[in-house]
């Protein structure tokens, strides 16, 4: 087979032909995603190519990601089963259980959260930095219906179970092996679950939730990470025990070095609030004059909620320079997109890389500093993403 | 009067050996005839539908104006293809893994040929297929490689799909023909098959990442090149 002829090439007819293409900066203002004829999609180097169903940062031109770029994760497999026959139970320690229909949830009070939802191992390598999108989820808050099951005092956690289920073993190839099927779960402390924002998510973006995403009803926790918001939503319980879940207490569990003094104790903690992150989306030129190219990058940072900040960029080692935020649109759980003039540039490689860094002054780190070389797990890939690109005449 | 009875007699002779090769000669044709090649060369073109846009098309189409398509595998489709040139000798086509995809995505082979799948990148990859025909599952260290034989055809409709299980978005095709008649298109979108035995077929064309599909029927004339040009359009919606 003849080798693909030059990738920029094609990037190039895509990215002039890409309905609302992000506007070049010249044209100022909160314009990343009006549509735009100026400039050359500058393809980034030793990359793969974005598969279906995942975010295309080259294309990147929506705040609202469409159903198409939205990665799907599951742990068990899909679960098949009749949305006419959906209950979801809320029980546990609660003076009076509950069970509700979909059409009796969505009879309930109406709210909505613009929320960007990032897998926790999104960005552990190449082949995995597509695993994040953008949604305006509707649902009805959650808060209340707990307050109306009458909440034992005793109760410290909130589990939340989805209708996927699979056996676990425990202690495998040992003599205390233990064979258990166990529905898919996660938990939080009971004031993290009374937190007014979390919903019980019925539609993405003013459509019914795909299957694949949790329909018919999702747990969307804004500012947590993907493994929190749980999906096909079945039961909600309130327990006064800590949930030992696999997926609360052995895999997404982050294992950390932290330096005591002259030691490093290593910490496992569960995997929630998603982390202090910003990516270059795309690089984009002008044509040569000199031997020089004038450049923009235009990307996107997000964070727990906390708020960005500022976010900075850098051209291989050059000084880190501030780049624009959009000012709209903006929400408090949802990324910001930003741009950067770059001015001209030299032919030849180079390598861009952005911080965010939020209101609190904390700054992305970099794969070097300790919080990240120290980090043992690939959850809560966060470090700084450089990525390397090549200017041709 | 002999001289006469002579050039007859040598007459005759003449004529019977002229009669002889005239049928040897009849015999070798009719021979040939059966043997007789031509030749299909054509390209792949991809028609943009804007109520379908195929995002990822990018990847394989070099010029969205005039469409031609990379990575479309072409293949000839006919009853009684299998006998007409066994394959005598094997290959083997490498794919690498490298930059967390496979390169190249799609080969096209033939029963009993092999795929040699290395791993060039920096992290450990897998190939895995659960084919009913072949099943085979492989981890790959850095720098290893995996020499897998391929013995059952199974046509353009049923490649093995390869998965790395480590990284769901990695995949690759491969096509495995009991023929020799068939071809993975360039970046020029261009195919080219040659001692094609005279004859109809159906020539057909996949596109497997961009889940694409056409055919049509042909007729190869012995001595002739039968020029194709094929349009293939996205018939659902996708990326």
């Amino acid at each position: 087979m003849n080798s693909m002829a030059t990738r920029r090439e094609a990037l190039k007819k895509s990215a002039v032909s890409s309905i609302g293409l992000m506007a070049w900066l010249a044209h100022a203002g909160p314009s990343f995603s009006q549509a735009a004829s100026e400039g050359e999609l500058v393809p980034f180097l030793d990359e793969p190519r974005t598969p279906i169903n995942r975010l295309d940062w080259e294309v990147l031109d929506t705040w609202l990601t469409p159903s198409d770029q939205v990665f799907s994760v599951q742990h068990y497999d899909v679960p098949e089963f009749d949305y006419g026959d959906y209950r979801l139970e809320i029980g546990g320690l609660v003076k009076q259980p509950l069970s509700f229909t979909v059409e009796e949830l969505k009879n309930r009070s109406k709210s909505e959260v613009v929320m960007t939802l990032e897998c926790s191992g999104n960005g552990s390598n190449k082949g995995f930095m597509n695993a994040v999108y953008n949604s305006r989820w509707t649902g009805t808050p959650l808060a209340p219906l707990l307050k109306e099951c009458g909440i034992d005092p005793t109760t410290s956690e909130i589990v939340f179970f989805g209708k996927d289920k699979k056996e676990e073993i425990l202690r495998p190839g040992t003599k205390r092996e233990l064979k258990v099927e166990v529905p898919f779960g996660r938990s939080m402390s009971l004031s993290e679950a009374l937190r007014p924002d979390i919903l019980l998510a019925y539609e993405r973006n003013g459509e019914p939730i795909e299957h694949r995403n949790g329909a018919p009803i999702r747990l969307i926790v804004p500012g947590w990470y993907g493994v929190a918001n749980v999906k096909w939503l079945s039961r909600i319980e309130c327990r006064d025990r800590r949930y030992m879940g696999r997926y609360m207490a052995r895999d997404y569990v982050t294992v950390r070095g932290e330096r005591q003094g002259d030691e490093i104790v290593y910490v496992e903690s569960s995997v929630t609030r998603m982390q202090l992150k910003s990516v270059v989306a795309r690089v984009m030129r002008q044509p040569t004059l000199d031997n020089m190219v004038p450049l923009k990058a235009f990307g996107a940072a997000w964070d727990d909620g906390t708020g960005i900040a500022k976010v900075e960029v850098k051209i291989d080692d050059g000084a880190w320079q501030i780049a624009k935020l959009a000012d709209a649109p903006r929400s408090k759980f949802a990324w910001t997109f930003f741009s950067i003039d770059l001015g001209r540039l030299p032919l030849g490689p180079h390598t861009i890389v952005s911080r965010a860094i939020d209101v609190n002054g904390r700054v992305q780190p970099t794969a070097d500093d300790d919080e990240i070389a120290l980090k043992k797990t690939y959850w809560e890939a966060y470090e700084q993403w450089p990525r390397n690109f090549a200017i041709e005449a | 009067m002999n001289q006469t009875l002579l050039n007859l007699k040598t007459m005759k002779y003449f004529q019977l050996a002229a009669l002889v090769v005239l049928l040897l000669s009849s015999c070798t044709l009719e021979g040939q005839e059966e043997r007789s090649t031509g030749t299909i060369r054509g390209s792949v073109k991809y028609v943009a539908d804007p109520q379908r846009p195929w995002r990822l098309g990018r990847y394989y189409i070099r010029n969205a104006k005039s469409g031609e398509i990379a990575e479309a595998v072409v293949a000839l489709s006919r009853r009684g293809l299998k006998a007409i040139d066994p394959i005598t000798q094997k290959k083997t086509v490498s794919i690498d893994q490298k930059d967390f995809q496979f390169s190249p995505e799609t080969v096209a082979i033939r029963a009993g040929d092999a795929v040699r799948f290395l791993n060039n990148d920096s992290h450990v990859h897998n190939v895995k297929t659960s084919h009913p025909s072949q099943s085979f599952n492989v981890t790959m260290p850095v720098g290893s490689e995996h020499v897998e034989v391929f013995k059952s055809a199974t046509g353009i409709n049923q490649p093995y799909k390869i998965d790395c299980v480590f990284h769901h978005a990695m995949r690759a095709w491969v096509f495995v023909f009991d023929h020799p008649w068939f071809y993975v298109t360039g970046a020029d979108g261009a195919f080219i098959m040659e001692d094609v035995p005279a004859g109809e077929y159906r020539l057909e064309v996949v596109h497997p990442a961009g889940e694409l599909r056409e055919q049509q029927t042909i007729q190869v004339v012995a001595g002739e090149i039968l020029s194709v040009e094929i349009r293939i359009q996205s018939k659902s919606d996708k990326s």
